[in-house]
């Protein structure tokens, strides 16, 4: 396999080469990767405010922003301004630590996922062993954030709205670390790049989607029932909770909410453009092309070109997931708490185990397709 | 275990038919994305009104009798009718007439009633002002005939659906010469003679 560009191995070399001792040359190259994921994960969760607003209206048969420049693309960014400037409210009786807490505690952990989301080879912030289950970890912390922001807020729309948050998260996380487990068991690792390697080398053909597709279909329900999205939205069902545990925020607060809620669809959709889709992966093999042009794999302008189609292959496959939510959100009823619960426990998780077993026996019998 | 068997075997005919339900609705909303906007993208688009719209009543002082028959017929009596006797002329003389179009209903009695027509409807519907006291609309104010949606520069005006050509249902690029379907009033009272 192609290591393809080390822009970090580069980088301190370069430093290196001007005087600079190793270590300083990597303190000065770590912030750098952290600060694109960080402006990254926000411009695309401006992009994705946007697109759900504009597919919205085209769902509906309006035009939606059109002249907040140019196509209304500028709208999220307007919305996110005008919450900046917005009076911060901590409501009379709320506990106002916690209550300032709570958003926090939903936004890092989401932000912090990003660490594991590669785009190339080496194009992310760190290749952790334990990988994909990191994300699956950390984002049980947000239920807790959710939770103290309801019960913070003194009001039992909100207290009621973190607790069918916990409640859901609780119940959706299982499914989704059974169909992860699957997909582990058949890379033999846990960590995204490894997933990805091992699904590349025949193109298209080679995606998990073929092996897994049951796993695909419920790692995407669970996934949109851990982000709230609208079949599973009831935290924030504004016809009986107003708008859950968010009701009591205003201002900033009530942004990071918003924030936190876009990043983490998006952070769902690049995990099943990663888990299932092949991620950074070109549908037919980029040094099979290579090969049919004539070029090098060791080329330098090959090397670029592959990293940036590498980039745009993730996104895209991401969003295609973030158009789906979406189309699904203006086709799917909101599921009640019953029928939620009853999804998850007598649904999913059934399912769930069933394909971890199926995948188990299958890996045994056909080694050579499953992982051996 | 033949049971069970059968119970699973329903159960994911069951799933099936609810994942095969789920998208048709998404093709539905697929569907949907390519169709055109319906929304008329007012101030920039308006809709032509109906020939029956009932928008702001137009008033011509000249013509009234001061009969205050618009009063009566008026479910709440808004028309305000300040007149005078005149006794050299053995007539009443108007001074002032005025409706509070904030109040008013535009229900248009007053001008199905009115004996001499002083009184008649306008296409007019923006009615918008800072101050409420500003739609008490005087003898005056009355008197002015609102500016035509075909006939403003800024305005693209869009036909409303029963004024559309058969199976048309889209108001926006219309060819230019598109009669509306049905028979015009004109053309049937041909038709009747």
């Amino acid at each position: 396999m192609n290591p393809g560009i080390d822009l970090q191995g580069s980088f301190i070399e370069l430093l290196t080469s001007i005087g600079l001792p190793p270590g300083v040359a990597k303190a000065v190259w770590m912030p750098l990767p952290m600060l694109l994921m960080l402006v990254g994960a926000t411009i695309g969760v401006l992009i994705s405010v946007w697109l759900e607003r504009k597919i919205s209206a085209a769902a509906q048969q309006r035009i939606g922003p059109e002249y907040i420049g140019p196509l209304g693309v500028l709208a999220p960014v307007a919305d996110g301004l005008k919450l900046l400037f917005k009076e911060d409210i901590v409501p009379g009786n709320a506990d106002a630590a916690l209550f300032t807490l709570g958003p926090i505690l939903v936004v890092i952990p989401v932000f912090l996922s990003y660490l594991i989301v590669p785009f190339g080879q080496n194009l992310l912030i760190s290749d952790l062993g334990i990988g994909v289950f990191l994300w699956i970890s950390l984002s049980s912390i947000a239920p807790i954030g959710l939770l103290m922001a309801g019960y913070a807020s003194n009001n039992k729309y909100s207290l009621l709205g973190g607790l069918r948050a916990a409640a859901q998260s609780i119940s959706y996380e299982i499914p989704l670390a059974l169909a992860v487990l699957a997909i582990a068991m058949m890379s033999n690792s846990l960590s995204t790049v490894d997933i990805v390697n091992q699904q590349s080398g025949l193109g298209i053909l080679g995606w998990n989607v073929w092996r897994q597709p049951v796993g695909l279909i419920l790692f995407w329900i669970a996934a949109l029932a851990e982000c709230e999205r609208l079949p599973f939205d009831l935290p924030e069902a504004e016809e009986e909770l107003v708008a859950g545990y968010q009701t009591e925020y205003a201002g900033m607060k009530f942004a990071l909410f918003y924030l936190g809620s876009y990043v983490n669809l998006v952070l769902s959709a690049l995990m099943v453009a990663i888990l299932y889709l092949g991620g950074w992966d070109f549908p037919i093999p980029l040094n099979l092309i290579a090969s049919w042009v004539g070029v090098s794999e060791t080329n330098a302008l090959f090397q670029v070109i592959a990293g940036a189609v590498g980039i745009t292959m993730v996104l895209l496959k991401a969003y295609f997931f973030i158009f789906l939510a979406i189309l699904l959100r203006w086709t799917v009823p909101r599921v009640r708490i019953d029928q939620l619960l009853d999804l998850g426990w007598k649904f999913l998780l059934p399912v769930g185990l069933v394909n971890l077993l199926l995948t188990a026996g299958l890996k045994l019998t056909f080694p050579i397709a499953f992982g051996g | 275990m033949l049971k069970f068997l059968s119970k699973i075997g329903d159960y994911t005919k069951e799933t099936i038919q609810s994942a095969r339900y789920i998208g048709q609705g998404l093709a539905v909303t697929f569907d949907h994305m390519r169709r055109r906007p319906v929304t008329v993208q007012y101030p920039y688009e308006k809709l032509i009104p109906s020939e029956r719209f009932r928008g702001r009543i137009h008033f011509e002082f000249d013509k009234c009798i001061s009969c205050e028959v618009c009063v009566r017929v008026c479910p709440i009596n808004l028309p305000v009718v300040d007149w005078e006797f005149n006794k050299e002329l053995k007539k009443k003389q108007l001074k002032h007439y005025s409706i509070d179009f904030g109040v008013c209903i535009f229900c248009a009695n007053c001008v199905e009633y009115c004996p001499t027509n002083c009184l008649s409807v306008t296409e007019e519907y923006e009615l918008s002002v800072y101050d409420r006291h500003e739609l008490n609309f005087d003898n005056v104010a009355m008197g002015r005939l609102p500016y035509k949606v075909t006939e403003d520069p800024m305005v693209t005006p869009i036909r409303e659906f029963a004024y559309l050509p058969e199976g048309t249902l889209s108001g926006h690029d219309l060819p230019e010469p598109a009669k509306r379907a049905g028979q015009l009033p004109q053309d049937i009272v041909k038709t009747l003679k």
